[in-house]
């Protein structure tokens, strides 16, 4: 199974790669975006920074020079919708992209992959879709967790899912940490979806979207209150 | 597949229910001191007869007014204007309404989606001139579009301090506190939430339609004050 792992940076992209790449059967590429049409000067300073915190240099320019060096690193310079962009995705010949690059995705782009793009949305398909659906299922006594599932052209609507995680907040006390506790599972669950996706029988599961709701940006008065629940449950 | 059932019906703790309504409490509280600078005394001239009572009824004491029990079954209709039905409702007054004769053509999300703004505001406003009926099952379509919209595109603009059209989000703004009202569905009633919270100075704007400003604001000060979120 051919894999591209759609990042918004390199550094994103070798940690997610990095995980993938224990797949047995698993080819993986690194596709570099240039999300905010940034300038080269401040795209690849942004690129250092960002590789300072998180690896340490010769682990990552192990890696880098590893994907750049078998052809397996594509860095973007437009849109990921312009029909280079997309033609250069098609030429990868994928079967599965791996979402990480805070974009929603049009159709072609979509379709630039054999099997389609795979999101690690931080709630719980079908009932928990859109934004902030941490903190709503917090809010709502419901499991916190991840679905990695097969998006399509609308907001967590895609029928296919892979899989669904249930994962304990835990010792996060707060919003923010709870949301980037959630955020850095996505390596791990790409990988286990793969691991799902390979083996024999596997079947989808399906995001049925009339028994969920879309959730929107929470405001500042309820953010409040989830990080006064995760507070209270772990003092 | 790591997660063997499905997603549980909602099973909050009371404990997760007290914390709710303190701070639903407190943001109460606040828009005691706070709706003066948004219905400005300008505002409130404009609003005529009503202005005292929309004035003692945001800076007083709450007369809470289950809504559920207004909810309605049937579309049914009114006397009053939109902007006095809302008001009406946001005071929490005894509503003048009767069962309708007929019940209008549906209106499907994807017709409403078809219309451009200034007919989109006049079919709201014919449709909802009971905003009542946009509580009613056969609306759920259009409630959610409504939510959607404002919490999508017209919290961008608002966010970004652009230019947006007064009249469109407040009238989304009070319909939507209508459905918070009849629904109980707290993403209903975190959108104003989010609204209240905006700049103020794109709040400001809001001031040029002080009928629907203050049908919201009482809607507002009303739903905060319900128990069962």
């Amino acid at each position: 199974m051919r894999v591209a792992v759609i990042a918004a940076s390199l550094a994103a992209g070798i940690r997610i790669a990095t995980e993938v790449e224990r797949v047995p059967s698993v080819d993986v590429s690194i596709v570099c975006c240039n999300l905010e049409m940034r300038s080269p000067l401040i795209r690849w300073l942004r690129e250092c920074g960002l590789a300072l915190k998180s690896f340490r240099w010769q682990t990552y320019i192990t890696k880098l020079w590893a994907y750049a060096h078998s052809g397996k690193l594509v860095i973007l310079n437009q849109p990921l919708d312009d029909p280079t962009t997309v033609e250069r995705l098609r030429a990868l010949q994928c079967d599965v992209g791996l979402h990480a690059a805070n974009v929603i995705y049009r159709e072609a782009t979509i379709a630039a992959f054999q099997l389609g793009i795979l999101n690690a949305h931080i709630g719980i398909l079908p009932g928990y879709r859109g934004r902030s659906v941490a903190q709503w299922s917090v809010l709502r006594g419901d499991p916190v967790g991840t679905t990695v599932f097969f998006i399509d052209g609308g907001i967590d609507t895609g029928s296919r899912i892979v899989l669904r995680a249930v994962i304990p907040s835990g010792e996060n006390t707060n919003v923010r940490a709870l949301k980037t506790m959630l955020f850095d599972c996505d390596a791990r669950l790409y990988r286990k979806a793969l691991e799902a996706l390979t083996s024999e029988g596997f079947a989808y599961e399906y995001n049925d979207i009339s028994h969920g709701k879309r959730y929107y940006v929470m405001s500042r008065i309820l953010n409040e209150v989830v990080d006064t629940i995760l507070g209270s449950r772990t003092s | 597949m790591d997660l063997e059932t499905g997603v549980s019906e909602c099973a909050r703790p009371d404990r997760h229910q007290k914390i709710l309504r303190t701070a639903l409490l407190q943001r109460r509280a606040e828009l005691r001191k706070a709706w003066r600078h948004l219905l400005t005394v300008e505002c409130l001239k404009q609003l005529g007869s009503t202005a005292p009572y929309v004035a003692a009824y945001l800076s007083g004491k709450d007369g809470f007014r289950d809504w559920q029990m207004l909810s309605l079954r049937q579309w049914t209709d009114c006397d009053a204007s939109l902007p006095e039905m809302l008001i009406s409702i946001g005071l929490g007054e005894n509503i003048a309404c009767r069962p309708s004769a007929g019940v209008p053509a549906v209106f499907t999300c994807a017709n409403f989606k078809k219309l451009s703004g200034k007919h989109r505001l006049e079919a709201l406003c014919v449709r909802y001139r009971c905003p009542l009926n946009i509580g009613l099952e056969s609306e759920a379509e259009i409630a959610e579009e409504l939510l959607r919209q404002l919490m999508v595109a017209d919290r961008t603009r608002l966010e970004a301090e652009a230019e947006f059209d007064v009249d469109d989000v407040l009238l989304k703004l009070n319909l939507i506190a209508v459905c918070a009202g009849t629904k109980r569905d707290l993403r209903f009633l975190d959108a104003l939430n989010y609204f209240f919270e905006l700049p103020q100075r794109s709040l400001a704007r809001l001031g040029r339609k002080p009928h629907f400003l203050a049908g919201w604001l009482c809607l507002y000060a009303q739903l905060l004050c319900a128990p069962d979120w």
